[in-house]
């Protein structure tokens, strides 16, 4: 796996050097800091349960839009740069599998994803200050809420590498993952909502609820539940469009 | 070193490499002429994996490409034409990256990439950023990432494409001083500079293996030598005597002011026919004044096999339409 942890380090150091990932931070914090201060204000005035204050903060505006729009962005450049450039041709010819490039690629962009919400625990630190808020915010649904983001996210990412593989147009690129990320995250539910009974068929009721990734967040995460089946989709669907990744960057060798 | 029986290489309909073999021997620089698409960088994409062979086998120091690719790719030091280097690295940064990825061992990173730096005469823009060296340097910088696990076999892809002439010479003396420990296999289409460096030279066209063996070997083996012959007697006498001659056949010829002739005659291949010419004339009085046997250079016997060999193809397809 050395391949996959020099990669790793690679795409990491790019991407903290990177000026598009200052900005999106910058944007993603500015935005969210100010949708905080109203939803704590809010909790304040009215004495809501603090106990929900923190999954209820994941269903922010800023939240959605990050978790759809940032991964593409991020995955954007991964091979669609590398094949734009020709870079691709000297990666691929080094002696190391076409899969610990994927997976470094992968992880790097993981990692700075949650580097990006790393601050976003700082917040609700500052929430929890006797001289502010005083608020006592349980540890459970936190570090679920945000396990879910990370497998969430992970999954979009993993889409995001296999989009940016299949183009060597890194704006392509970025808007089929933005798609994919807007499909996962919406067409369930409106699809639930389209098929009306049809939906209570016991098939289209069991995908259609591992798909709603939505509910199943706001069901099971947001609430400090992690479930096993939950986890296992979420890990199998990153390995599933790793692989796909891999074979789209193995298929040049194909005679 | 390097190993090749029969391979082929089809994109969709185009045939791009056609059953081609060589041997690359172990210390040899060889050069790899072609024209433009005439197969050269699909032939290279297939040695060092990043293609794979449509039919046919490639090896690399005993290792085929296709089913030990890993295995062959750590022999293998690879320059492609364009060296595509990350703009936002520094060079430094660069080639301890690519060290890393190529298993350089950590301890052994630092000497490793000092080393290919001072081979590749890049050591005065290690802290500049890869984005703002020049063509030359970023070529240098390229066969310094090469060089930076120090593969037994180099393959440069056309690494003077685009240079300035004292750029060029510089990467012609640093691939000169690399056969001492490296095989390479150098591709181009410049013909002096595969002369001026190479040991041996494969030139492939349409995919297909022209010629295999040393410059000069190939051009003396050459049937394009020419015969200039001038002497003090009429263009009709002088033309009779070179027809007369076996393995001669008159070209051109005019009249040398004020009281010569000059004819230019085709050798065929085989030894003697000028100086059979040379003693008929002699015998029959004549004064000679010039009788030379030009060599073509590399640069004409490149053109006549493969411009040559387009005409005959396309002379052959003409036929092959008319009889349909």
């Amino acid at each position: 796996m050395s391949g996959a942890w020099v990669t790793f380090q690679k795409e990491l150091l790019s991407y903290c050097t990177s000026p598009v990932s200052w900005f999106i931070g910058f944007v993603f914090y500015l935005w969210r800091g100010l949708q905080m201060y109203g939803t704590a204000w809010s909790f304040a005035l009215y004495r809501g349960d603090q106990d929900l204050f923190a999954p209820s903060t994941y269903g922010l505006q800023s939240t959605f839009l990050m978790v759809m729009l940032v991964p593409g962005v991020l995955t954007m450049r991964c091979f669609a740069e590398e094949r734009r450039t020709g870079s691709i041709e000297t990666l691929m010819t080094a002696p190391v599998r076409d899969g610990e490039v994927v997976f470094g690629k992968w992880a790097a962009a993981t990692a700075f994803f949650g580097l990006l919400w790393l601050p976003s625990v700082l917040v609700l630190q500052v929430l929890e200050l006797p001289w502010f808020f005083d608020a006592d915010l349980a540890f459970g649904p936190v570090f679920a809420a945000y396990l879910g983001m990370f497998l969430l996210s992970g999954l979009m990412l993993a889409f995001g590498c296999f989009a940016s593989s299949l183009t060597d147009n890194v704006l392509l690129a970025a808007v089929l993952a933005m798609l994919f990320n807007f499909g996962l995250l919406s067409v369930p539910g409106q699809l639930r909502f389209y098929l009306g009974e049809h939906a209570e068929n016991y098939y289209v009721r069991e995908l259609l609820d591992k798909f709603d990734v939505m509910r199943n967040f706001g069901d099971w995460f947001a609430r400090g539940l992690i479930d096993s089946s939950q986890v296992a989709f979420y890990a199998g669907g990153i390995l599933f469009f790793l692989g796909l990744t891999t074979v789209s960057l193995s298929s040049r060798r194909i005679a | 070193m390097i190993r090749v029986r029969e391979l082929s290489k089809r994109f969709g309909q185009t045939l791009a490499v056609d059953r081609i073999s060589f041997e690359v021997a172990r210390g040899e620089i060889v050069g790899f002429l072609g024209p433009n698409g005439a197969g050269k960088t699909t032939t290279i994409r297939v040695l060092t994996g990043y293609h794979a062979a449509s039919s046919g086998t490639a090896e690399v120091a005993g290792h085929d490409v296709a089913t030990a690719s890993l295995a062959a790719r750590r022999q293998l030091g690879y320059l492609p034409e364009n060296v595509p280097i990350y703009p936002d690295l520094r060079v430094v940064e660069y080639l301890r990256y690519r060290a890393a990825l190529k298993g350089v061992p950590w301890r052994e990173r630092k000497a490793a990439v000092a080393r290919a730096m001072a081979k590749a005469g890049v050591e005065d823009v290690a802290r500049k950023l890869c984005g703002q060296v020049s063509r030359g340097y970023r070529q240098r910088v390229g066969l310094a990432d090469a060089l930076v696990a120090n593969p037994p076999i180099l393959i440069l892809d056309e690494p003077t494409s685009g240079l300035d002439p004292n750029q060029r010479r510089r990467i012609k003396q640093v691939v000169r001083d690399l056969a001492a420990e490296h095989t390479v296999l150098f591709s181009s289409h410049i013909l002096t500079e595969v002369e001026d460096v190479s040991s041996r030279i494969l030139v492939i066209h349409r995919g297909r293996l022209r010629a295999d063996g040393a410059p000069r070997a190939l051009v003396a083996e050459s049937a394009a030598r020419r015969l200039r012959v001038a002497a003090a007697c009429s263009v009709a006498r002088l033309v009779e005597f070179v027809a007369a001659t076996p393995g001669l056949e008159v070209v051109r010829s005019a009249p040398q002011p004020p009281d010569g002739a000059s004819v230019e005659a085709a050798v065929a291949a085989g030894e003697g026919a000028a100086r059979a010419l040379g003693e008929r004339l002699l015998a029959a009085g004549i004064a000679v004044r010039e009788l030379a046997v030009e060599l073509p250079t590399l640069e004409e016997y490149f053109h006549r096999i493969t411009e040559g060999s387009d005409r005959q193809e396309e002379l052959a397809h003409g036929a092959a339409e008319a009889n349909a």
